[in-house]
């Protein structure tokens, strides 16, 4: 049996209990933390433990739980992500979410490994975590600000040595819209599955961190060989040495568009002009906004896009952003190809605190409706709802954020949405979580990973099929595979949740896989997490999170893409390409499988004895 | 045959171009094509490593990525885009 002190690891807990008040400080579980790793494993282990997961998500009973990773506060490339989990109340499923930034570093500086929030206060607060002390404080004039402003009202405090750093909501949160997001460094974002609204309906407005708590590092000699391999694997591959630094995440969307995988008007097909194309292009951003690349914590890679935009009556402003998929939301699938319109509205979103996926993939079903006139100008305030209006974008995203107008119908997402006009078939979600940026009628694995995501339609949860589909080698899995498929998407999604876990960037996986990690883990814990145990643990988080999603009521029923793809074809290598329901049907048994869930995607009770997962008491 | 050349992200750099015709003779190969657009050293170098294409990079003609097809083998038809491009990733 594992024991605390474990390197990497500071073995405490902050459980703070918003209705009553209560701050405690609890001992983390020595076996808990050796199973579940940190980060996504952790936070999910403690959230199943603490909530009911069929609670109301937007009630007292939900709780939002904040883990770090065991490599964070070493010197491991990109280890300062903080994983969130928490119901959603967009989705009704585990909500899981992480960032870059900074806070998740400095949190992990405060001396815990875990923050559990739980209740709801009775008047806006912020929590302040800082040497020697825990408060809950009333958040005064920063309720209602923005994540920008809060972000710079509390960070004022800092100490030299000890800068304070804050993880906060904007208005959108506040006003329990179901796609508000969280926000550090300004910009940074827990975007997915709206936990903003989760900390909206607690009051909880911002979490503000101190600390010069360090850790230690048992192994020096296998951690030093595991972070020597992952350095000079990064310097090697040219996507993390420079490509991602010069053409930000965006670099990716004429190729996207060249494989027929890039998304239009609402998903209804993926036909774009290429002059138009180039329009949106990661080159063409980087040739016109862009002032400077920047990098989260202990990044080489650097992809965060620095930019400036002029406004319309000629006024500059900056910001950060366009990233791939809220160009992609926001343009094509939008039928918008305006480079300096999408800007300014992903300006606007991170500074109201709204995820730009779900805001633009909302915005499309709308003007869906708007085209077959269910929605009408009246509805829409006298706003032009149509296809390719890129003008009214920024105007949306505040109406959303305030839940004005026609904002309050787009803050409940586009689930809520069309299937308030009687036709949910338009919204483009998995489980009420809208679709990224690649038509999953382009690859098999991306339909599959949509599906089976733990949180819904999520390319960082459910599997990042892009690299498969032409990046890894295309004839070991060629992207039209049934039967490969379930594996090739359940090892994709392993590798995500070990991410997740490790705190550390999806990008990464670019330059090497989980051997350095293997190395760098074992050395600064101690503890056997050679690559068969990590896929051990990455296995049983699967399960768990399964689990978690079953007590909350997922059937496999839910396990589907919206019927659009499985009726509308669109042309990919030359051939119509769809993704049947008896495609979706056999896909999803094969996965459910590989997974050793039963025909129906339940774990039975030998899988949770061979993983030993504990059942929640209820 | 004219084939459309297209290259992306930092080749567009090394070629000068976003995309361009390219004339073949008839009964020509991908190899064939790489051949002629790597007219100078430099280009040459950025794209092979001996015989073969250096590991980072990426071919496709049509859409399709020529591991799928025939590698540097494939045979090209008059029409055909040719893609060139480096691994890249986002989202």
């Amino acid at each position: 049996m594992p024991a605390f002190p474990i390197s990497g690891y500071h073995g405490r807990v902050l459980d703070i209990d918003l209705t009553s008040g209560d701050i405690r400080e609890k001992p983390l579980d020595p076996e808990c933390a050796v199973d579940y790793l940190g980060g996504r494993g952790l936070a999910t282990r403690i959230l199943y433990d603490t909530i009911d997961p069929g609670c109301d998500p937007l009630s007292p009973e939900n709780a939002v739980v904040i883990a770090a990773s065991p490599l964070i506060g070493t010197g491991a490339p990109t280890a300062g992500r903080g994983h969130m989990t928490f119901k959603s109340p967009l989705t009704g499923v585990i909500g899981t979410s992480n960032s870059g930034g900074t806070w998740g570093a400095a949190f992990k500086a405060t001396g815990f490994d875990v923050l559990v929030v739980r209740g709801a206060s009775p008047g806006p607060v912020t929590i302040d975590i800082a040497p020697g002390h825990v408060d809950v404080l009333p958040a005064g004039d920063v309720w209602g600000k923005t994540t920008r402003e809060t972000n710079d009202a509390l960070t004022a405090v800092s100490e030299p040595g000890s800068p304070a750093r804050v993880l906060c909501i904007g208005p959108a949160g506040e006003r329990l819209v179901r796609i508000a997001a969280v926000a550090n460094d300004r910009n940074r974002v827990y975007g997915r599955c709206g936990p903003g609204a989760v900390w909206g309906s607690k009051r909880l407005k911002a979490v503000r961190v101190r600390g010069k708590e360090k850790i230690s590092v048992a192994d020096k000699e296998k951690y030093q060989s595991g972070l020597d391999q992952a350095l000079y694997m990064m310097k090697q591959a040219p996507i993390t040495k420079r490509l991602l630094r010069e053409l930000g995440t965006a670099g990716l969307i004429e190729l996207i568009n060249l494989i027929s995988m890039l998304p239009h008007r609402n998903f209804r097909d993926c036909r774009h002009r290429d002059e138009d194309v180039e329009k949106i292009s990661g080159e063409r951003l980087a040739r016109t906004l862009l002032e400077k690349a920047g990098a989260c914590f202990l990044c080489p890679i650097g992809c965060q896009r620095h930019t400036r935009v002029t406004g319309g009556r000629g006024t500059e402003e900056r910001g950060e952003g366009p990233e791939y998929e809220t160009m992609i939301l926001m343009g094509p699938v939008c039928d918008v190809y305006d480079m300096n319109a999408i800007a300014r509205a992903n300006y606007r979103c991170n500074e109201l605190g709204v995820d730009t996926i779900s805001f633009g993939g909302t915005v499309a079903c709308a003007m869906e409706l708007f085209e077959l006139g269910l929605i009408t100008s009246h509805d829409a305030g006298s706003l032009d709802l149509s296809f390719g209006n890129g003008d009214v974008l920024e105007r949306l995203a505040r109406l959303t954020a305030n839940r004005e107008g026609l904002g309050e119908a787009l803050a409940e997402g586009s689930y809520r949405l069309a299937e308030a006009h009687g036709r949910a078939d338009l919204s483009m979600t998995v489980k009420k979580l809208e679709i990224p940026g690649y038509d999953p009628r382009a690859s098999y694995t991306q339909a599959l990973g949509y599906m089976t995501s733990p949180t819904g339609a999520c390319h960082l949860r459910g599997g990042y099929a892009v690299s498969l589909a032409f990046f890894g080698g295309t004839r070991e899995i060629p992207r039209f595979s049934l039967l490969q498929s379930p594996i090739a998407i359940r090892n994709m999604q392993n590798t995500g949740i070990l991410q997740d876990s490790l705190g550390i960037c999806r990008f990464t996986g670019f330059a090497f896989s989980s051997e350095p990690w293997a190395r760098i883990a074992s050395g600064v814990t101690g503890q056997d997490f050679s690559v068969a145990r990590l896929e051990e643990i990455e296995n049983r988080i699967a399960t768990l999170e399964r689990m978690f999603n079953i007590e909350a009521g997922v059937t496999d029923a839910d396990d589907a893409l919206p019927r659009r793809f499985s009726e509308m074809p669109i042309m990919a290598e030359g051939r119509e390409r769809r993704v049947s329901e008896k495609d979706q049907e056999r896909m999803k048994r094969d996965y459910y499988r590989v997974r050793g869930w039963d025909e129906r995607g339940r774990p039975g009770r030998e899988l949770l004895r061979a993983l030993r997962i504990r059942r929640r008491k209820p | 045959m004219k084939i459309q050349a297209r290259f992306f992200a930092s080749f567009q750099e090394l070629f000068g171009i976003r995309a361009r015709d390219v004339e073949l003779a008839g009964g020509r190969t991908v190899r064939d094509f790489l051949d002629a657009v790597c007219d100078s050293p430099a280009r040459r170098e950025g794209i092979f490593s001996g015989a073969a294409i250096r590991p980072h990079i990426v071919v496709m003609v049509n859409g399709v990525h020529i591991q799928s097809l025939q590698g540097l083998r494939t045979p090209l038809s008059d029409g055909d885009t040719v893609a060139v491009f480096p691994f890249l990733g986002g989202g």
